[in-house]
């Protein structure tokens, strides 16, 4: 073999094997509290033909934006208490002082994260069924968010994140769904903070009087940042054969944020 | 600008929990109040999230100014009956716009009448 191809060679076994790589070594995460060995989401063969039972939730659907009639009361809003009240009407105040434009402390690429995502105008929403999980794809920054319905609990101690720890199960035609374990920097409306014991249920099922309605009760709890639950209700309206787009915000960042907190405009 | 329409943007961005947020940023920048109609010449028409946006000419004292539109979502102008190919560059086109607060030549897109007469969003 000449020097050459046993330097070729050698190259092309270094970018067959990632860096220091050791075949077999793969992470072997137990399951989680709740699921036995070889049952929940990671093993789905076999269940597949239960989720026919399942609702038709198929096709994206859009938020259906429901302009206030005239003379209607006007829309219920969080009862914060305590220092999340302080840091509301210190919000409000700068607000006002400043033309109605809130500072952001984070790019506008960054998305909003739970609850909000769920009630955004722009950007549609596709729900998946798969055995032991319902995946919620949102064009909203090319979110997913994982839904459990395997019958595990909770993480005990969640890492905060943006979409928080979600497990579900199905009432019937109504899919509950409990989230914990978002994050306390994010959050339930803009202007309007909550702590990281946010407690998010979400009662999601068609509208029995229009089966191209999507119906999502959320009551959001916060022993520390609400004085009672806060509700609010959202629906979406489906396009059948519509598909969600690309959203690459980093291509197309015309929005950057600058040192004041400013949203600039290009 | 009228400065009777600040009031009503500081409530309208106060009360937003009244209708689902805007994403993917506030249009507080933008005098939703005011609606100016430009004569345009397409220079760049640019399709894809977050948000859809066209760049054009339009006739000013002593040349030309070049504005920047944006508009909503991709998914939400095909709803409206908008394309990728809706718009190309050298279109000359008439566009209604709510401008920028700051006077700087930007806006939110209201609605168009394109090259062939056809019209879509809000024109008047």
């Amino acid at each position: 073999m000449s020097a050459r191809l046993a330097a070729a060679i050698a190259a092309l076994l270094l970018l067959a094997a990632p860096a220091s790589a050791q075949l077999g070594a793969a992470t072997q995460s137990p399951p989680p509290a709740g699921v036995a060995e070889g049952e929940g989401a990671a093993h789905p063969r076999g269940h597949y033909a239960a989720l026919d039972a399942l609702p038709d939730w198929g096709g994206i659907w859009f938020v259906a934006v429901e302009r206030p009639a005239a003379g209607a009361p006007p829309a219920p809003q969080p009862r914060l208490k305590g220092e999340y009240l302080a840091q509301r009407e210190a919000w409000a105040a700068e607000v006002r002082a400043n033309d109605g434009v809130a500072r952001r402390t984070r790019s506008n690429c960054s998305p909003p994260g739970m609850p909000r995502i769920m009630r955004l105008a722009q950007y549609p929403y596709e729900f998946i069924f798969a055995p032991g999980r319902v995946t919620i794809n949102q064009e909203a920054w090319m979110q997913t968010r994982t839904i459990w319905t395997d019958g595990r609990a909770h993480e005990e101690d969640p890492d905060p994140s943006f979409m928080g720890d979600s497990i579900g199960r199905w009432e019937g035609d109504t899919l509950v769904v409990d989230t914990i374990g978002i994050s306390g920097e994010l959050e339930i409306d803009t202007g309007w903070p909550h702590s990281d014991r946010f407690h998010l249920v979400e009662r999601i099922r068609l509208d029995p009087a229009n089966p191209d309605l999507l119906v999502n009760e959320m009551r959001m709890e916060d022993p520390e940042a609400l004085e009672e639950p806060f509700e609010v209700t959202v629906k979406y309206r489906r396009d059948r054969y519509g598909k969600l787009l690309e959203f690459q915000c980093a291509e197309n960042d015309r929005n950057p944020v600058n040192e004041d907190g400013h949203t600039e405009y290009h | 600008m009228t400065r009777s329409g600040r009031p009503f943007l500081a409530a309208l961005s106060l009360a937003a929990l009244a209708v689902p947020a805007w994403a993917h940023h506030s249009y507080s920048m933008f005098d939703m109040d005011k609606t100016v109609v430009l004569e345009a010449s397409v220079v760049r028409f640019k399709w894809q999230n977050p948000h859809a946006f066209i760049e054009a000419d339009v006739a000013a004292k002593g040349g030309t100014e070049r504005w920047s539109i944006e508009m909503t979502s991709p998914n939400n102008l095909a709803q409206e009956g908008w394309k990728r190919t809706s718009l190309k560059p050298g279109d000359k086109v008439r566009i209604w716009v709510h401008p920028l607060r700051s006077g700087a030549r930007g806006a939110s897109y209201a609605g168009v009448r394109l090259v062939d007469g056809t019209t879509l969003g809000d024109v008047g």
